[in-house]
Formats: structure tokens, C-alpha cells, sequence
């Protein structure tokens, strides 16, 4: 990690260890089943945001392994949706401007990934980077469930927030990330890309002078940059035709920064293997976690 | 995975309620009496030499305003054909400028509860498919579905249009609003329907316990003497109701594996389909994603407008 990298999420931890977690949980009776409660958690992350979570949690005694779900670049993530979610504490959390964690940002898609980002003291996705880090303190914090071993999934974004919580906090010791957004990384700016990594071809485009900023704002969240602090076993996928958020070399890259990585190259895919994928990480997260057979749907859907 | 027997097999308890099309021309007719009053503003941020971008504003239903982004070709000959995209449940509408270069404008709908069509409206998801059950008057889908006819409303309004080359795409919710708006709307002339959702509600909430279909077994599981009533409400909303009354040619694709929308209730819709239509099967595939899907939409999409050939 270069030393600019190493100051910012220095900073980043030290926000947020100076800001109260103010932790709240309420159960949802609405939604609750009758094999798994569901609650609402709400914290504050750095700057003040309040944020939001779904928790589920299997009925019966703990401690449950626990699955935190990454949220992925949107404005919605979406309610607790897993078959793991049946013997597993599952944690799908927000990030700042995400619909429930938008009373004083509401993030636009395309918008999100430049807003801001002419100064790195403004750029909006640092802030999404506290926020993922701040979940997981959030999850350990909360008292509603006994928990062991925590997993990280996400695709996309939470593909890379998932690899950044990894990084940073060492207790995270399994990961299944799809298709992680290359921002920061100088692949992101290659022209020709799809949404959303085109937003910073746009950008460039309406801005051509501000390409240093934009530079200095983004390339500490590189996902190269952590890679190698990763302790976790981290099982990749990727697509050939991805052009929007993981592209290949930088996939590749990535699984080789990597200490313990399972890379999976899904050939005229662009999505990371879909529904192949999909299965394969089910049953690769139930052998990490020790868990039967569940049958159903994908863990990631 | 669901079998192509396994679809054949299936019968939906879908009925269709007898003042369904007096219910929907009523609709119809109070949003006729609103003024379209739309605004294109440009958006050079997401202009580029093929495409250019505008955001765009309309009335719909009740007075709410909609926002959709419209992508029209840079160069090319007017009027253009035009495709009007429906955004899925929990997704925002993309920005369209994949079809500039071939000459095709783009409506992207941001249907009412979606970002910056929200300001009114606003369940959340989940939340919407259970907004307004009580009564098919006040149901969240009649306003979606109005805002989706709406988008026609506009594209036709528009000089650069050719009316006459209007198609309709969308996958999941957008693959059921696809469904619903071209019955609704004989200006459109072709569409695809992926992974179709709002179909065959009464199986779909009880087949799979996954969302967006499970908030109407919460709903049911909260309030289990308002059932009937929310069952009767979304007849009028089923888009196997809908199919029949289309008359241009359709696609329908469906995922064997796919884990949100069950198969054989999208294959209801297909069958319930009287006009010209097409079946397109996805093994080994869930819910919208497989690999060839996007590749035969464009290029059915491409052969309706008379593109065929044509580098894109």
C-alpha cells in the first residue's frame, strides 16, 4: 500500500472511532417469517450518516455463522434474500445515499461514482468505503444475535467493499466477491467501458482539467492496493466480457495480489458466471462455513 | 430447474374479473385528461458523439411527475424508430446509448417511486407491490403501469419519432410492464419480455419464498381477512389478464432456473398470448441472467425496426 493509501484509511478509521455507532434494532414484524426474524438496524457511520441495515436471524439457539451481503452500486439493496438465511445471521447493509440511508444524501444512478470527486475531501465513495467497514462493526456491535465466524459476498461495489472490509479487519476469514468495481484502478478509465465505471469516462469528458483530482480522489480505494493484507480465503468471479466493472487484466490482477484466492473465469460472461457462479459460491460458502445442505437459490440473489 | 413439461403442465387460477378492460379504459381516460406537459432538458454529462442524452419530464396519473432519460442518435435520419424501456422492481432505468449508432432513440421510464420520480409517491422496495391493495383504485401499480402508457404519450409527441416504429423492452418488472403497456398501447409495435414478473400472482407468492412475490405472502400473513380482497385487486394487474389483448408480435424469455419470477408463471403469460409471439427458453440460467439474452433481444429488436445487418 503506498503511503497516500496507508494516510487515507488511517483517517477513514479514525472518523469513525470518533463517531458514536448509536446502534438501533427493531424487529419487522411484517416481514419477519416463521423460520427467521427480520429486523431494521440503524447506525451512524463517519460524518454523521445514519445508516440502514436488513438483519435476519434463524430462530433457535446461536451462535450462527453470520453473512454480511455487500450492497452493490444502486439505490436499493434488497430485503434479507438467501437460502442461507435459514441457518445463518444475515446482514444486508446500506451505504450512505441508498434509499433508507438518504435523509441528507440521496445518491443518484448514473451520478454516485463522481459526486464530488473533483476533491478527494468531498468525493462521496470514501465515504461509502467507511460505511461498508462500518456495517461489520455494526454487526459485531449488535447484541440481538449470537454470531461466529462472519463472511463477506458481494458483487460489484460490494464485490470491492467486500475485499476492503477483508482487507481491514482481520477476524473476516472468508469472502466471495463477484466481478469487483475497479475503481481507483487506472483500468477505470479506459475508454469504451459501460456503466457505471463510464461515469468517469463522462466526467473526464465534461471535465478534461480535472483528471489529476479525479486521480488523487480515487486511487486509494484501488481494491490492488489492500489485496495483499487480504487474510481471508476469497473464492472471484469474474466475466471475459465485462467491460462495466471488473475487467478481465484487472480481475486477473487482482487474483494474483491475492493470498488465498479461488479465481473462477466465466468465458462470454460479463456478470461474473450468473447462475453458474451463483451455485458454485452456495456450496463453497456452505463448505467455509461448515453448513449442510441447503437447497434453494443462490446465496447472492 | 423447471422442464418445458413442467410449464406445459402448469394452469394458473387467474381469472379475469368482468369489467377488466371498463376498469382500464376508465384509466385511461382520466389520464387522457391530463396535460402531458413534458420538458427534454439536455444532459451533455452523458452526451457523447453518438448519443445524445436528455433528461425528460412528464405528467402522468394524479398529477405526478415522471422522469425518464431519453437517448437520441447524434446523426442519422429522422424520424427515428424507438424503443421505450421498463426499468425492473428494485433497479433504476439505465441510460440507454447503446443504440445510437444504429439509429434507434431510447426512453428510459422512471416510473413513479423510482429515483427522481419520487417526490409523491414513495414505498420503497419492498413496499410497492403491496402499496394500495386494499382497492384497485388506489393500488401503486396503477399508477406505474399509467406512467409506462405515458412514455408512449411522449414518444409520440415527439417530431423526431417515428411513430409508426415504436418497440417495447424490459426485463423482469420491466418485462412485465412490457406485457401490460402493449396491450394497452396499439402504438407499439413489437416488444421482448424477460423474465417476466407481475404474473400468475396467487402461484408466484406461493411457489418460492423470495422477493418482491413474498410481500404479498407477508401481506397475506399480517392481514389474513384482507387476502381475497388483495386477490381480487390484482387480477386487474396480472399481466396474464393483459397478454391476450396484445396485438403485436411478442417475445417471452424465461430462465428455467429462475429463482425470483417462477418459470411456469411467465409461461402462463406466454401461453394467455393470442397474437404473433416467439418463446425464448434459458436453461441453466436464473433470473436475468443468461448469457444470450441481451444478444437476442437487440437483434429481434434490430429485424422489427428493419435493422438487420446493421452494425450496431
Amino acid at each position: 500500500m503506498t503511503i497516500e493509501a496507508d494516510r487515507f484509511w488511517q483517517q477513514t478509521e479514525a472518523a469513525l472511532s470518533e463517531t458514536p455507532l448509536d446502534l438501533l434494532i427493531d424487529r419487522d414484524d411484517f416481514y419477519s417469517q416463521p423460520d427467521w426474524d427480520v429486523f431494521q438496524m440503524r447506525y451512524t457511520s463517519s460524518g454523521g450518516y445514519r445508516l440502514f441495515a436488513w438483519l435476519s436471524v434463524p430462530h433457535g439457539n446461536g451462535p450462527f455463522p453470520a453473512l454480511i451481503r455487500m450492497p452493490d452500486y444502486g439505490s436499493v439493496h434488497d430485503i434479507v434474500y438467501t437460502p442461507l438465511r435459514k441457518q445463518a445471521v444475515v446482514m444486508n447493509p446500506t451505504y450512505r445515499g441508498q434509499r433508507n440511508s438518504d435523509e441528507v444524501f440521496q445518491a443518484e444512478y448514473p451520478g454516485l461514482l463522481t459526486e464530488g470527486i473533483g476533491n478527494p475531501d468531498t468525493y462521496a465513495m470514501r465515504g461509502v468505503f467507511g460505511d461498508a467497514l462500518r456495517s461489520f462493526d455494526a454487526l459485531l456491535d449488535q447484541q440481538g444475535a449470537s454470531i461466529g465466524d462472519v463472511v463477506l459476498t458481494g458483487s460489484g461495489l460490494g464485490g470491492a467493499l467486500a475485499l476492503t472490509v477483508a482487507a481491514r479487519r482481520a477476524s473476516v476469514n472468508v469472502v466471495a466477491a463477484n466481478t469487483p468495481l475497479a475503481l481507483g484502478n487506472p483500468e477505470s478509465f479506459k475508454p469504451g467501458l459501460g456503466y457505471p465505471l463510464a461515469e468517469l469516462g463522462d466526467y473526464l469528458r465534461m471535465f478534461p482539467d480535472r483528471s489529476d483530482a479525479v486521480k488523487q480522489s480515487t486511487e486509494d480505494l484501488d481494491p490492488l492496493k489492500l489485496a495483499s493484507h487480504i487474510t481471508a480465503q476469497v473464492l472471484l468471479s469474474i466475466g471475459t466480457n465485462d467491460t462495466s466493472s471488473c475487467p478481465l487484466s484487472f480481475g486477473e490482477n487482482l487474483s494474483e495480489m491475492i493470498p488465498d484466492c479461488d479465481l473462477r473465469i466465466y468465458r462470454g460472461a460479463s456478470e461474473g458466471g450468473g447462475h453458474e457462479h451463483a451455485e458454485v459460491q452456495l456450496y463453497w460458502l456452505l463448505d467455509k462455513l461448515g453448513l449442510g445442505c441447503v437447497t434453494g437459490m443462490s446465496p447472492d440473489k | 430447474m423447471a422442464t418445458e413439461q413442467d410449464l406445459k403442465n402448469f394452469s394458473t387460477q387467474v381469472t379475469c374479473p368482468d369489467d377488466f378492460d371498463e376498469f382500464w379504459t376508465d384509466t385511461l381516460k382520466e389520464l387522457a385528461e391530463i396535460s402531458l406537459n413534458s420538458e427534454i432538458m439536455p444532459d451533455p454529462l452523458r452526451s457523447n458523439d453518438d448519443v445524445k442524452v436528455f433528461k425528460v419530464k412528464y405528467v402522468s396519473l394524479c398529477g405526478l411527475e415522471i422522469f425518464a432519460w431519453y437517448s437520441l442518435p447524434a446523426r442519422g435520419d429522422k424520424p427515428y424508430p424507438a424503443i421505450i424501456n421498463f426499468p425492473g422492481y428494485k433497479s433504476e432505468p439505465p441510460v440507454r446509448r447503446d443504440w445510437g449508432k444504429s439509429g434507434v432513440a431510447v426512453l428510459s421510464v422512471a416510473v413513479r417511486g423510482k429515483l427522481r420520480s419520487n417526490t409523491e409517491f414513495n414505498p420503497g422496495y419492498p413496499g410497492l407491490l403491496t402499496s394500495g391493495l386494499e382497492h384497485r383504485d388506489r393500488y401503486g401499480y396503477r399508477g406505474v403501469i399509467a406512467d409506462c402508457v405515458r412514455g408512449v404519450d411522449f414518444l409520440t409527441s415527439q417530431p423526431e419519432i417515428d411513430a409508426e416504429r415504436i418497440y417495447a423492452c424490459g426485463s423482469s418488472q420491466g418485462g412485465g410492464l412490457t406485457l401490460i403497456t402493449s396491450a394497452l398501447r396499439p402504438e407499439i409495435k413489437g416488444g421482448v419480455s424477460g423474465y417476466p414478473f407481475l404474473c400468475c400472482y396467487p402461484e408466484a407468492m406461493s411457489l418460492f419464498q423470495s422477493y418482491p412475490y413474498d410481500e404479498l405472502a407477508c401481506y397475506a400473513r399480517a392481514y389474513p381477512d384482507q387476502k381475497d380482497q388483495m386477490l381480487e385487486t390484482l387480477k386487474y394487474f396480472d399481466a396474464v389478464n393483459f397478454a391476450p389483448r396484445i396485438k403485436c408480435p411478442m417475445v417471452v424469455g424465461i430462465a428455467l432456473d429462475d429463482e425470483v419470477c417462477p418459470p411456469e408463471t411467465s409461461y402462463a403469460a406466454y401461453e394467455a398470448l393470442t397474437g404473433d409471439k416467439e418463446l425464448w427458453l434459458f436453461p441453466n440460467s436464473g433470473h436475468g441472467n443468461a448469457h444470450d439474452y441481451p444478444g437476442q433481444e437487440r437483434a429481434w429488436i434490430e429485424r422489427q425496426i428493419g435493422l438487420a445487418g446493421v452494425a450496431s
